[in-house]
């Protein structure tokens, strides 16, 4: 049983929709028609050797068998030898050339998709929900390939052999033909009738699935908790009651399937039984001969499978196409934040300047921050501080041009940052983020990420700049050490020596840091604050602070806050300025410092 | 993993593993004879059918059509026999999927109930992934079997009959009709063999793929800031290479072998016609017979094409068994005693006692060693110490989650392995570190531990923990659903859902593991006043991993190194203590958790930081 593929009422398009996504998917798949067209031929030229085989054994019935001619016999014999190895050849290539066509267009479909996410700005990834991304490019892209592994196969193969057979069938005998298709009405209304009720009874499954899936991970995941209360038989009857609507649902669908077979079936063996009740007829009457009448017989067994498939293809091309739909999407997303034609490299230094902006995050009611100016001159370290949503972490990402302002510019060396390429935006101005964010591969894959043509020796030096190179060459792999998936093999503080590292290699003019908040064990802790304090030396920092050591040691504080609503910089200037200011800063002092007094003690 | 770990406890030694996996398989199936039985037979009545079409044929060639008879009676029997292949059809599709839900159904409840019982030692070792594939994949690969038993037996009917028939018409050309479907059988079994591994590195292909996108989804800031985007797109291009290389790899092994299964019967029918052709012109055999043949041929095509299916589906459902079994075949570690005491009652109850505890998750590598304890009932104690110095598997000890392995710990003057495991987790309640909600409404989640529970004791309960008013706020209220699927609650509000969990189940000895470290800052203050209400009158072991959470506690206990160094009030133990001081040192230096990052994952994380901590 393949039920296979089902379409929610919400997915399912109407006509024109899956018109227009079609006529577009086939844009994309034009690089491939040349072994589409080849598949076409091929299965083309499989079904007609194979039609001809009926054709051929009436030859050798009439003509033959029935004649007594065993010239004639012979014949046919070799005949239908030759159409079958004929039909095995074309059938063979036909399953490489419909792949080659298909899987290149899923490769192009993923690697465009891919590169589309990837040039869409933060703004983006913030709207869209990572989960969603990832199913895109995954079971999206996946239900595809089942349609492109068998399903355009099956399509071509059913529609040439359901119109070459009918031709076929006619032309031998046409009253035969039309007796016999007596039941094709049956089969057609009870295809229909079985696509929907398979498509509902496949969403159902699906649902139940998902629902026992769920129950079960629960029950596994929180074991501790059910143990610790001593709740197992609750959860035994709410997993058996989720389990037994599964079944439910499972034998529902069988029952969906299981009468439309047992009628195909009959079907089957009812148009024989007519093309023999009015064959025996016929051949009685002089219109048609035996071999006719075996040959009507054999071409029937290869009409009705293909209706058959047709309508379980429905759902397959239904699912796809919403699928496509769905990706099509999110190629029709402009990327807000692309660059310019005739832009400019940024100037070698100068001063960051944030001249009053104003940004508006995407269905944000107010601006998140609100004209905002600030001017950080070069190698000046300022610490940005604040509560949690006043806007902190916005304003750096603004000044590294993660999103761009909706009034206002924030400039470098005197150019606008949208009007500046983005590999010199890149090379001038670098965002550490707050934890370590490492990819699967190796600890120097991982510093490439940041300039990929470095040579080991460069990124032995940036390891060396921030004093970490020891760190990790004491690994027994050493730089080669394999990461592990989001670097799980190493500890939190040494994600953070490879993220700052990434940094170093890329030796920036102006560093934006997000300070980390998590715990670290105090070892690693104290490396990574040398091995920042050395990233930092000589360049121009922002960093959004979350720690009092940070802010004392920066030249000047800049506190962030909600004014009606939305983040203005409400107090600037040092440290001892801030305090003597007797404000939000000092206040925010006292509170850190309280913290830090009752764990301390002092 | 779970193979991996349980060496010696969990399997039998291998000789008996092959028959207890098809044991655990054949017991279930006895429970299902019945419906496997009527399964088979329908099965036979559907042969019976099949069989029936190409004889009837045949019949209405040489008796009708050829002698100029009447032919409508045949094709009248034609159709008859055509409504019993297609209710029979029907109906042997019917049994063996039902039977093989049953015990797919079944296998999955007992898998679970299993797993439910089994210890907790058992689940920091596996992964929850992979119980999840014991009991999905596998179970559907055991399914994929079931259902091709009856329907295997009905096919081997029909191709038994078959052949029979054919050899009575005559036996020369049965031979050579039957010559090539052998190779049928053969090559179904080959392809489905074949086709299995390049299926499954396919989706090792796509789940590869789901890792780099997954990455740069979700470091697109680093991505972003180190305009790092054609490393991570090159990186997809290689993926999605390797998927179209190995897709179409799968597509050649297609290509091998499923038109070859086309061409191997069409072969038979051209020798059927050539042999069978001259045996009619010489009158050895009639026309109609040899059409029947031809029907006959195609007719054991499908038959034998799935039995070569069900012979590697075998083969596949035997290593699924294996694993499955391997689950079911773990004996749970904790276990009632033969003969369980009773915990003593009265108004002052709720002493805890460690005594000499010696301890560890790798039996020679102690996590706790000579741990010395007591509680007084009604008084508090917050367990401090640095990341792996053995605070949270006190706590493990105390709910027999584990056993110790020297010393014993005892509730109100009774050793905890004397207890009956229920009596033991009746009296003790916990605040775990992570709140798992279940998906459930909110009163549920909250009487959790006493299902019957009044309305007025969850809002009571809720309203201790501070819970109430939020609740209210909620779109249902106390009817609102939670969970992973349901309404998402802040790290916060979880907390205090938990909270009030455990002042449902009003045990004698509260255990807080501390939690306050996945809150907000701001509203931490909020938490440690329900915890403080809780606590009132009621034994308490609190874990701390905050300084802040050490004040509500009356006295403090200092571990380090798996025993307890210094016993006192915070301010003793400030004053005196340079290591009390340095931990706390170590935990203040994270004032403030993101909310919503995530929180630290469960004894499985903590128990391989505890070991590093001792190496």
């Amino acid at each position: 049983m393949r039920l296979g593929h089902a379409v929610t009422d919400d997915e399912r398009l109407d006509r024109s929709e899956a018109v227009h996504v079609l006529r577009r998917a086939g844009r994309i798949a034009r690089p491939f028609r040349r072994p589409a067209l080849a598949a076409v031929g091929f299965i083309g030229m499989s079904i007609s050797a194979t039609l001809l085989g009926p054709v051929i054994v009436r030859h050798g019935i009439d003509s033959g068998i029935t004649a007594g001619n065993r010239r004639e016999l012979n014949l046919a014999i070799v005949a239908y030898l030759v159409v079958t190895v004929i039909a095995y050849v074309g059938s063979r290539q036909q399953y490489v050339y419909v792949n080659r066509a298909g899987e290149g267009f899923l490769r192009a479909l993923r690697i465009r998709l891919f590169g589309h996410i990837q040039r869409q700005p933060v703004a983006f990834h913030d709207r869209n929900k990572a989960g969603v991304l990832v199913s895109r490019m995954t079971s999206d892209i996946e239900s595809m390939s089942e349609l492109v592994q068998w399903g355009l196969l099956q399509f071509v193969q059913a529609t040439l052999l359901i119109s070459l057979s009918l031709g076929v069938l006619l032309v031998l005998s046409w009253q035969l033909t039309l007796v016999a298709l007596l039941v094709l009405p049956i089969i057609v209304v009870a295809s229909i009738k079985f696509q929907r009720a398979s498509n509902a009874a496949y969403l159902d499954v699906r649902e139940r699935v998902g629902q026992n899936l769920s129950t079960l991970q629960e029950g596994i995941s929180g074991v501790r908790v059910i143990q610790a209360y001593g709740r197992e038989p609750e959860q035994r009857r709410r997993f058996r009651t989720s389990s037994r609507a599964l079944y439910d649902s499972h034998l529902h669908s069988v029952k969906v399937s299981t009468w439309y077979f047992g009628l195909v079936e009959f079907c089957g063996v009812l148009a024989t039984a007519l093309a023999i009740g009015a064959g025996g007829w016929l051949v009685a009457r002089g219109d048609v001969t035996v071999g006719t009448v075996v040959a009507v017989v054999l071409l029937l067994a290869s009409l009705f499978e293909p209706v058959q498939q047709l309508s379980q293809l429905y759902n397959t091309l239904q699912s796809a196409t919403a699928s496509l739909h769905k990706l099509f999407g999110i190629l029709d997303t402009e990327p807000e934040i692309d660059e310019r034609p005739g832009a400019v490299d940024l100037p070698a230094d100068g001063s960051l300047e944030v001249d009053a902006v104003t940004f508006t995050y995407v269905g944000g009611a107010r601006p998140a921050l609100e004209n905002v100016s600030i001017t950080v001159a070069p190698g000046e370290r300022l610490a940005l501080v604040g509560a949690t949503g006043a806007g902190k972490s916005t304003l750096a990402k603004l000044m590294a041009r993660l999103y761009d302002p909706d009034q206002g510019a924030v400039r470098y060396g005197g150019v606008d940052l949208r009007d500046a390429t983005f590999a010199s935006l890149r090379r001038r101005i670098v965002v550490v983020p707050q934890e370590g964010f490492l990819f699967g591969g190796t600890v120097a894959d991982n510093l490439r990420v940041a300039r990929p043509g470095a040579t080991d020796a460069d990124v032995r030096r940036a390891l060396t700049d921030i004093g970490a190179l020891d760190h990790f060459d004491s690994f027994p792999d050493g730089l080669d050490t394999e990461v592990r998936e989001r670097g799980s093999r190493l500890s939190a503080g040494e994600r953070q020596l490879v993220s700052l590292a990434r940094a170093a290699l890329v030796d920036p003019d102006v560093l934006v840091l997000d300070e980390a908040t998590s715990n670290l064990d105090p070892g690693t802790e104290a490396e990574v604050e040398r091995a920042l304090e050395r990233l930092m030396e000589g360049r121009t920092v922002i960093v959004v602070a979350h720690r009092l050591s940070t802010v004392r040691r920066a030249d000047r504080v800049a506190v962030v806050d909600l004014v009606d609503g939305s983040g203005r910089i409400v107090e600037l200037g040092d440290h001892d300025q801030l305090v003597a200011l007797g404000g939000r800063y000092a206040m925010l002092e006292d509170a850190w410092r309280r913290t830090q007094s009752t764990s301390t003690g002092v | 993993m779970v193979e991996a770990d349980d060496e010696g406890k969990s399997v039998n030694d291998g000789s008996d593993q092959g028959r207890e996996k098809w044991r655990l398989l054949v017991d279930l199936l006895k429970r299902q004879r019945r419906g496997l039985a009527i399964g088979v037979f329908v099965g036979l009545l559907w042969t019976s059918g099949k069989v029936a079409v190409p004889q009837l044929t045949r019949m209405a060639i040489d008796r009708g059509i050829e002698n100029g008879g009447s032919v409508v009676g045949w094709a009248l029997l034609i159709a008859l026999a055509g409504v019993v292949t297609g209710v029979f059809t029907a109906s042997r599709r019917y049994f063996a999927f039902r039977e093989s839900r049953l015990t797919e159904t079944r296998l999955r409840e007992r898998l679970f109930e299993h797993i439910l019982s089994l210890h907790i030692g058992y689940h920091d070792r596996s992964q929850t992934g992979q119980l999840m594939s014991r009991s999905s994949s596998d179970l559907n690969q055991v399914q994929m079997f079931v259902v091709m038993i009856p329907l295997t037996l009905s096919n081997l009917a029909l191709i038994g009959t078959v052949i029979v028939i054919l050899f009575l018409t005559d036996p020369l050309l049965a031979v050579v009709a039957l010559v090539p479907l052998p190779f049928v059988n053969w090559t179904a079994r080959r392809f489905s063999q074949t086709i299995h591994p390049a299926v499954l590195a396919v989706q090792a292909e796509q789940a590869q793929l789901a890792t780099v996108v997954e990455e740069s989804v979700a470091g697109v800031r680093v991505v972003k800031g180190f305009g790092a985007e054609e490393v991570q797109a090159a990186k997809l291009r290689t993926e999605a290479d390797d998927i179209q290389r190995v897709s179409l790899d799968a597509a050649r092994v297609r290509a091998r072998f499923l038109p070859a299964m086309e061409l191997l019967p069409t072969l038979g029918i051209i020798a059927v016609l050539g042999v069978g052709g001259y045996r009619v012109i010489d009158g050895e055999i009639t026309l109609g017979a040899l059409v029947a043949f031809n029907f006959y041929v195609a007719l054991l095509v499908w038959p034998l094409r799935t039995i070569g299916m069900t012979i590697a589906f075998a083969q596949r459902a035997a290593a699924a068994l294996e694993r499955v079994h391997e689950v079911l075949g773990t004996v749970p570690e904790i276990l009632d005693p033969p003969d369980p005491g009773a915990l003593p009652g009265g108004a002052s109850v709720g002493a805890v006692t460690f005594r000499d505890v010696r301890f560890g998750y790798e039996p020679d590598e102690p996590v706790l060693h000579g741990f010395d304890v007591h509680i007084e009932p009604g008084t508090s104690v917050a367990l401090v110490g640095a990341t792996g110095s053995g605070k949270s598997t006190v706590a493990r000890l105390l709910l027999r989650f584990y056993d110790v392995q020297e010393g014993s710990v005892s509730l109100d003057g009774v050793d905890v392995r004397d207890l009956a495991v229920s009596d033991v987790r009746g009296a003790v309640g916990v605040v775990f570190e992570d709140t798992l909600l279940f998906h459930d409404t909110v009163s549920a989640n909250i009487a959790f531990a006493h299902p019957d529970a009044s309305p007025d004791v969850v809002r009571r309960a809720a309203e201790l923990a501070g819970a109430h008013d939020f609740i209210t706020e909620l779109p249902d209220g106390y009817d609102t659903l939670l969970g992973e699927r349901g309404f998402s609650l802040s790290g916060g509000q979880r907390q205090r859902i938990a909270i009030a969990r455990a002042i449902v189940a009003d045990p004698r000895v509260l255990v807080l593991d501390d939690a306050t470290s996945a809150v907000d800052p701001s509203k931490e203050h909020e938490i440690r006043s329900a915890m403080e209400t809780v606590m009132r009158g009621r034994t308490t072991l609190v874990i701390a991993h905050r300084a802040g959470t050490i004040a509500i506690a009356d006295t403090v206990v200092l571990l380090d190194q798996g025993r307890v160094v210094a016993q006192g009030t915070h301010h003793e133990l400030l004053a005196t203590e340079e290591r009390y001081r340095e931990v706390l040192a170590a935990m203040a230096l994270a004032p403030a958790q993101e909310p919503g990052a995530p929180t630290t994952p469960g004894p499985a994380a903590d128990r391989s930081s505890a070991s590093a901590g001792e190496r």
